[in-house]
């Protein structure tokens, strides 16, 4: 018997049970459609997450530590490393309230230097950045991100207006472009920034600080400088050698390793939830091929009566299997790709299109399919003529 | 003379369990000449329906020999007997075992799909040829659930000859069909041995069946009783 005869015979034998076909394919469908979808999600994460991590400045460096910097410390870092561009003081990250005329909003406040735009790459929209007077002489001045503009002036410009911030009057000189959603979902828009030496004096009520921000000329300069300034503070500060550094150095490419980690480990994750699916899905065949197989020994009996070979029958049930299988691949990387695509269109995540994973899978529900077909196949193919053909 | 069938002390006995076994048929000899057109009759479980099925290569053989064409049975692997099956005998049953939902068309070419090596198009012909030979032209798109009892027989045995068999085994062709059908499907079976020369072996219990025939072998607990042969077989066409 020809391949094309086999897989009419199949089809043929399949749609008498149009309703039990279906169900039977189902749990090849779900999972199929979850591998898809997962690998499809795993790999736009990666992606809006390198994005998200570039638009923070792929040179970028923070620099927490639980004892305070100093301006000192600023100059010093700047003298004793080779490749720092930027660098500014961080204030703050405290969330105040802001009025004005009648509106109320809530927002993180920031206390930086310019260098802090620049290490952002985050350009103004309105107005301008700080001057160096106004940052010395702790000028009551404000660059508000994108939201926290909207809020407060809806289409209007909101440069030169007075807005309090807890109370404190400062006048709004520009307004920033817009970043979006943090990775953590935070809005990054929802931002007030102010020269840093204003937020010590009235907002924090201290001088020191401590977080420092950074950035070097290029991405492949960010490890060596990172070493440079834990080098250098661990000097400043006399720790003897073996004993832990108090402050930790974080890097963009860093951040962008933990979020590709955690993707990684997320896929993984659904990949392994998705197999047990397609284990199920192909159990369910398992047990409905067993069915049919009992169902049609009579049908066997007389194939094998007008001269079906073994392989004949064990070929006309395994590709009966296989079709219902690889049917269901086919339904579940449709559906997978529509509920992907759905997602990404939500979330505003890239809709990365993968052959390769489609190709996988469909050889997967294939070898689904041939897997726990085979004992079916296997069992009826070894019917003895004349019992198949008594067989009531 | 040549025998197409040669059976020798043929023995089968059924093992239901360690200790009880019974045997159904007890030692047989026989033969059969190419051409010939005879009845097997015989009471239920005097072993004649277990004989059809050894000599249809469905069932194994126990004790002594049966040789097909020159062919000893015992000496065939499962996939060699499945070729004569399908290439040697021509097999109509009581219950007709048509495939269910398929076409009277694509019943009749079964066979010799399974066969292998023919283009579908010479396959459609002759399974065409062979329905309008039974009398179902205009039937073949008809599936075995819109066609009598009559027809349906007429389908399997359009089915039984597509390989050109050496042998045809009908176990009780007409044991489910009226005077007239029953008429119409010996006047069939008559007509193949007449004039196509094929030896046709059949069981029935009804006497005017076997009148049919032209020799009457008559079973009874797994021996035979009586052999007679009362017409000489037709020699013209034999191939």
């Amino acid at each position: 018997m020809n391949i094309r005869n086999l897989f009419v015979t199949a089809f043929r034998s399949l749609a008498k049970n149009k309703m039990r076909s279906a169900l039977t394919s189902l749990g090849i469908i779900i999972g199929v459609a979850s591998v898809i979808m997962m690998v499809g999600i795993g790999n736009s994460a990666r992606v809006a997450v390198r994005d998200k991590v570039y638009t923070y400045g792929a040179n970028a460096m923070s620099i927490d530590s639980d004892r305070p910097f100093t301006e000192k410390d600023l100059e010093r870092l700047r003298r004793t490393t080779s490749y720092i561009r930027y660098i500014t003081p961080m204030i703050g990250g405290r969330v105040v309230n802001i009025k004005y005329e009648n509106r109320f909003i809530a927002s993180r406040i920031r206390g930086v230097n310019n260098d802090f735009f620049r290490i952002q790459e985050w350009p103004a929209t309105y107005g301008r950045y700080f001057t160096e007077l106004e940052i010395l002489s702790y000028e009551k001045v404000a660059i508000l991100g994108d939201s926290a503009r909207l809020a407060l002036f809806g289409n209007a410009s909101p440069i030169g207006r007075i807005i309090l911030v807890n109370n404190v009057p400062f006048q709004v000189i520009g307004s920033l472009s817009e970043l979006g959603q943090a990775f953590s979902g935070r809005d990054q828009d929802n931002v007030i920034i102010i020269p840093y030496t204003t937020a010590g004096l009235k907002i924090e009520g201290r001088r020191d600080f401590n977080e420092i921000y950074a950035s070097t000329y290029s991405e492949d300069l960010v490890g060596k400088t990172a070493d440079e300034i834990r080098r250098s503070l661990r000097a400043e500060r006399s720790i003897p050698a073996g004993q832990q550094d108090g402050f930790t150095v974080k890097t963009s490419k860093e951040k962008l390793e933990m979020a590709e980690y955690i993707s990684k480990t997320l896929a993984i994750l659904l990949a392994g939830i998705a197999s047990i699916s397609l284990i199920v899905g192909g159990i369910g065949i398992m047990n409905i091929m067993l069915v049919s197989v009992s169902e049609r020994t009579r049908e066997i009996g007389i194939r094998m009566a007008i001269g079906a070979r073994k392989r004949d029958i064990l070929l006309q049930f395994l590709i009966e299997a296989v079709t219902l299988s690889a049917a269901g691949g086919i339904v579940g990387i449709t559906l997978g790709i529509i509920i992907y695509l759905v997602i990404t269109i939500a979330v505003g995540w890239p809709f990365l299109f993968s052959v390769f994973s489609i190709a996988i899978s469909f050889i997967f529900s294939g070898a689904v399919g041939v897997f726990f077909g085979y004992y079916p196949a296997r069992k009826a193919s070894s019917l003895k003529p004349i019992d198949a053909l008594r067989y009531e | 003379m040549k025998n197409v069938i040669e059976v020798r002390n043929l023995v089968k006995t059924y093992f239901l369990s360690d200790e009880v076994s019974v045997q159904a048929i007890r030692g047989i000899s026989m033969s059969v000449e190419k051409g010939e057109f005879l009845a097997i009759m015989g009471a239920s479980g005097s072993g004649k329906s277990t004989f059809m099925n050894i000599l249809g290569f469905l069932d194994s053989l126990t004790g002594g020999s049966y040789l097909l064409d020159g062919v000893e049975q015992a000496s065939l692997d499962d996939d060699r007997k499945a070729e004569i099956r399908n290439s040697k005998i021509g097999f109509v049953f009581q219950g007709f075992n048509l495939l269910s939902r398929t076409s009277a068309l694509e019943n009749v070419e079964l066979p010799m799909i399974y066969r292998g090596g023919a283009r579908p198009s010479e396959v459609r012909r002759k399974a065409r040829e062979l329905l309008a030979m039974v009398g179902l032209s205009g039937r073949e798109d008809h599936h075995p659930n819109r066609l009598s009892g009559g027809e349906q027989q007429r389908v399997a045995i359009a089915r039984s000859l597509i390989n050109d068999p050496a042998i045809i085994l009908a176990d009780e062709p007409t044991g489910n069909l009226d005077t007239r059908n029953t008429a119409e499907i010996m006047g069939i079976f008559s007509r193949l041995n007449r004039e196509l020369g094929i030896t046709i072996i059949l069981v029935t219990h009804e006497p005017e069946v076997a009148d049919y025939t032209g020799r009457r072998i008559v079973f009874r607990d797994g021996l035979i009783v009586q052999d007679v042969q009362f017409r000489k077989s037709p020699r013209r066409g034999v191939k």
